[in-house]
């Protein structure tokens, strides 16, 4: 799924851009390289001192169900760990970064919760950091620095990961809306019947028009009836999408039936000076179907006494 | 170069045209003056144009069909466009493109209905 190009996910130029930004150096990526064998030497305590934390908090245990998962994130978050210190914040770091922070996003972590606990993890470290007397105190700044950057430019990558995923599920929802609030249904031999619910924007027009055209042509109506018994107001720009769809329904050789003109919507046409005269309209579905199978020569009768069921 | 792939066709009483799909400007203007004349010789009541294999449609072509609509009248014909393609027409509404008093059916049968129930 991340592929897909979002505006909240960086690429890796803009990330490049960013570390500038942060004054992310190659010292910096020096005194990290230089960490390194450190690293090495804590991490397995300070994962262990993490996920005795991580246990202790209801938000975060019920990510933690079972010994088998307990062993492998541990194992994973060693290496995430180990990683921050590997020296190569390359294109591989960035998508590895991206793709962990999908899947937090995917499990259901909160954010804070992987922020708060990025926090903790640097609460274990730091003293850790300063606690080896070969270091000294301006190294062991320069590297807490030089971690803390990249810290900073790992959860900018989670973070923008998170939101890149809720915005493709109100992107895909937003296109679910779209398709689901215009279906165009064939109700007789020769009619097509296109309910409209909510507004008519110039998107959805576009896909509304071409829904109806196309299944006007397939199911070869003479005539379309339009339902904005769902539209809830019309102003200039709606009834302007209404009159283009309805021409363009025309230079098919098929005819319009507006239906649901309700008697707001009426006043508002005509308060607005919208001519919809040489329309046909009608207040209902039902009296538009009426008036669609006229055209069409057919006509409802009563079926005689006896012949139900039939 | 194109002229000979466009015909003018006489069915009984009316002319059937069908139009290429991506006519250029001189096959419009051609088919233009081979209707005219055939609807001199033939005294045709109705022109059929068959566009369902278009699938462009420009402001040249828009307005040549609509002045040759009202040519037709002159002459005592009336005018059925037939088949127009989803896609042209939508294409046709965005650029505001009309076909004048040019009446459109969904395809050649259903104008061909038309035809026969107004002369009899």
């Amino acid at each position: 799924m991340y592929h897909t190009q979002s505006k909240y996910i960086a690429s890796f130029n803009e990330w490049t851009e960013q570390k500038e930004f942060i004054n992310f150096t190659e010292e910096d990526e020096s005194y990290l390289k230089k960490l390194h064998p450190y690293a090495m030497n804590y991490a397995d305590e300070c994962v262990e001192m993490l996920y005795e934390h991580l246990l202790k908090h209801d938000a975060t245990r019920k990510f933690l169900t079972d010994e088998k998962t307990l062993n492998r994130l541990k194992l994973t978050q060693k290496a995430y760990f180990l990683d921050l210190t590997s020296g190569d914040y390359g294109e591989d770091y960035f998508n590895g970064r991206i793709k962990i922070g999908m899947v937090h996003q995917r499990i259901g972590l909160p954010p804070q919760m992987y922020l708060s606990t990025f926090c903790y993890y640097l609460q274990t470290i730091i003293p850790k950091i300063y606690s080896y007397p070969d270091l000294g105190t301006e190294t062991a700044n320069k590297m807490f620095m030089a971690l803390y950057k990249i810290i900073c430019l790992d959860q900018e990558l989670a973070i923008s990961a998170y939101i890149h995923a809720v915005d493709e599920v109100i992107t895909r929802q937003t296109e679910e809306i779209l398709e689901m609030s215009t279906p165009v249904i064939q109700v007789w031999e020769g009619v097509v019947a296109a309910p409209i619910i909510g507004t008519l924007d110039s998107n959805r027009t576009h896909q509304f028009m071409e829904r109806l055209l196309e299944t006007i042509v397939a199911t070869n109506s003479p005539v379309a009836l339009v339902d904005i018994t769902g539209v809830p107001q019309i102003d200039t720009a709606t009834a302007q999408h209404l009159i283009d769809t309805i021409n363009a329904v025309r230079l098919l050789g098929s005819q319009v039936i507006i239906t649901g003109v309700r008697p707001a919507i009426a006043q508002t046409l005509v308060h607005l000076g919208i001519d919809l005269t040489d329309i046909i309209t009608r207040p209902t579905m039902a009296s538009g179907l009426k008036v669609a199978l006229d055209r069409l020569s057919l006509r409802v009768i009563d079926m005689p006494k006896g012949m139900q069921g039939v | 170069m194109e002229g000979d792939s466009l015909s003018v066709i006489k069915l009984k009483d009316i002319l059937l045209v069908t139009v290429p799909d991506d006519p250029g400007d001189n096959v419009i203007q051609e088919l233009q003056v081979k209707v005219l004349n055939a609807m001199e010789k033939f005294g045709s009541k109705g022109l059929l144009l068959d566009i369902s294999s278009v699938n462009v449609l420009d402001s040249f072509f828009a307005r040549t069909i609509s002045e040759t609509t009202q040519m037709v009248a002159l002459m005592g014909g009336r005018t059925i466009i037939a088949g127009m393609q989803p896609s042209v027409a939508i294409t046709a509404t965005e650029l505001g493109l009309h076909l004048g008093k040019a009446q459109t059916t969904l395809d050649v049968d259903r104008a061909l209905d038309i035809f026969s129930d107004s002369s009899s």
